[in-house]
């Protein structure tokens, strides 16, 4: 009878423990149940977060990159209307330039950089008095020295940037009138010492200038200026960027079609 | 009882615990590459503390940002220790969230109805 007694109190024991156990097991299971739904939830709500200010992030970056891109050309359309060329100039300019860029076998990158900064090869003009800038004619020997000032006045006016943009603009600026024999200014730099940024739009520049009227001077047809471009072969102009030119020329062509001075 | 202070970290909040003022704070992320072994000195020292080391009036900060579901487990063990103190002591626990962190406050917000016995308040910044 006392066995039997003592065997049912420590069932009963038992049991209780067995019930205090599950309980706990299922508060716990429970629990961790609540713990992982809040967890998704709350992660969902974090994910959606980051993913808003990001696109923030990003609309921010192109809404800079925009309004850099713009500055550098307006201030290169500012340059180019002190001098009475038309705005197209330095949009045609700036396309030959990322053309001859990706076939002389630059990035896609620094091409299209090289492009975005071409405009301001001549934005040292906008210190050049207007009598010897607009004058008709040629220029005396003083008002040369004057006019060639720009190269060197636009590289002041950029070099002192860290932005890779408005770095290459003043690379471009600077070295855009050397020519590839060393006759060229301000510095008679000779060959591959000419940053091919130089050499790009020197040829861009030359071959858009000469194809447009200007004021001291009608536009040349294209066989004049292609003859032209023959003969500087390796004087002015890098002979490799003109094999390229002649290579591709109806990339030029179409350039100057679809950016036509409108009168 | 010697007081406890850990350092941020990018994943791991600051921690403060006096002893002598009776307050504990933790403020930051709490995404902890093992959340278990990072809080072992905390659930210790809180223990400790209550273990005839506390101050009558004690109260508890939390300000957490962002935590991960390992640390939602760990505040939980967090509060069980705390309700368990909770008829000796006079505890406040104020979990403070910033206006613009939705789901800091509904986290708050779960606590407090989770542990009904213990007087959480939800403070905004």
């Amino acid at each position: 009878m006392t066995y039997e007694n003592k065997l049912i109190a420590e069932i009963e024991t038992l049991k209780n423990d067995f019930i205090n156990t599950t309980d706990k097991l299922i508060k716990d299971v429970k629990r961790q149940d609540k713990i992982m739904v809040r967890s998704d939830k709350r992660q969902q709500q974090e994910y959606d977060e980051l993913q808003r200010k990001l696109q923030e992030v990003k609309l921010l970056q192109n809404e800079i990159e925009d309004t850099q891109k713009e500055v550098v050309f307006t201030m290169g359309a500012i340059g180019e209307s002190r001098s009475k060329e038309t705005g197209n100039h330095v949009k045609r300019v700036a396309q030959y330039s990322k053309i001859l860029a990706l076939h002389y076998g630059l990035s896609e990158k620094d091409s299209e950089m090289l492009k975005q900064a071409s405009p301001m090869h001549d934005i040292g003009k906008v210190a050049i008095p207007d009598a010897i800038l607009n004058k008709p004619g040629r220029f005396d020997e003083n008002e040369r020295k004057i006019m060639d000032t720009h190269a060197q006045l636009g590289f002041d006016m950029l070099k002192m940037s860290d932005r890779p943009l408005l770095k290459t603009a003043a690379t471009v600026a600077y070295e855009h009138h050397e020519k590839w024999d060393g006759t060229g200014y301000p510095n008679k730099l000779k060959g591959e010492e000419i940053h091919i940024y130089g050499r790009i739009t020197a040829l861009a520049d030359v071959f858009d200038a000469l194809g447009s009227d200007r004021c001291y001077k009608k536009a040349w047809n294209d066989e004049k200026i292609f003859n032209l471009f023959k003969e500087e072969r390796g004087k002015h102009f890098d002979p490799q960027l003109i094999d390229i030119f002649f290579d591709n020329l109806e990339q030029f062509l179409e350039v100057r079609e679809s950016l036509k001075d409108q009168f | 009882m010697e007081n406890l202070n850990i350092e941020e970290t990018k994943y791991t909040p600051k921690i403060d615990m006096d002893v002598k003022s009776g307050t504990i704070t933790i403020i930051g992320k709490s995404y902890p590459e093992n959340t278990f072994e990072f809080y072992e000195p905390v659930m210790k020292w809180i223990e400790d503390y209550f273990a005839g080391n506390a101050q009558f009036e004690t109260k508890i900060n939390l300000e957490i940002i962002y935590f991960n579901s390992s640390s939602s487990k760990l505040f939980f063990d967090l509060f069980d220790l705390i309700e368990e103190n909770n008829s000796k002591f006079n505890i406040s626990i104020n979990w403070i969230y910033d206006e613009e962190n939705e789901s800091a406050l509904e986290a708050g917000e779960d606590f407090q109805e989770d542990f009904e016995n213990l007087t959480i308040n939800l403070i905004s910044k």
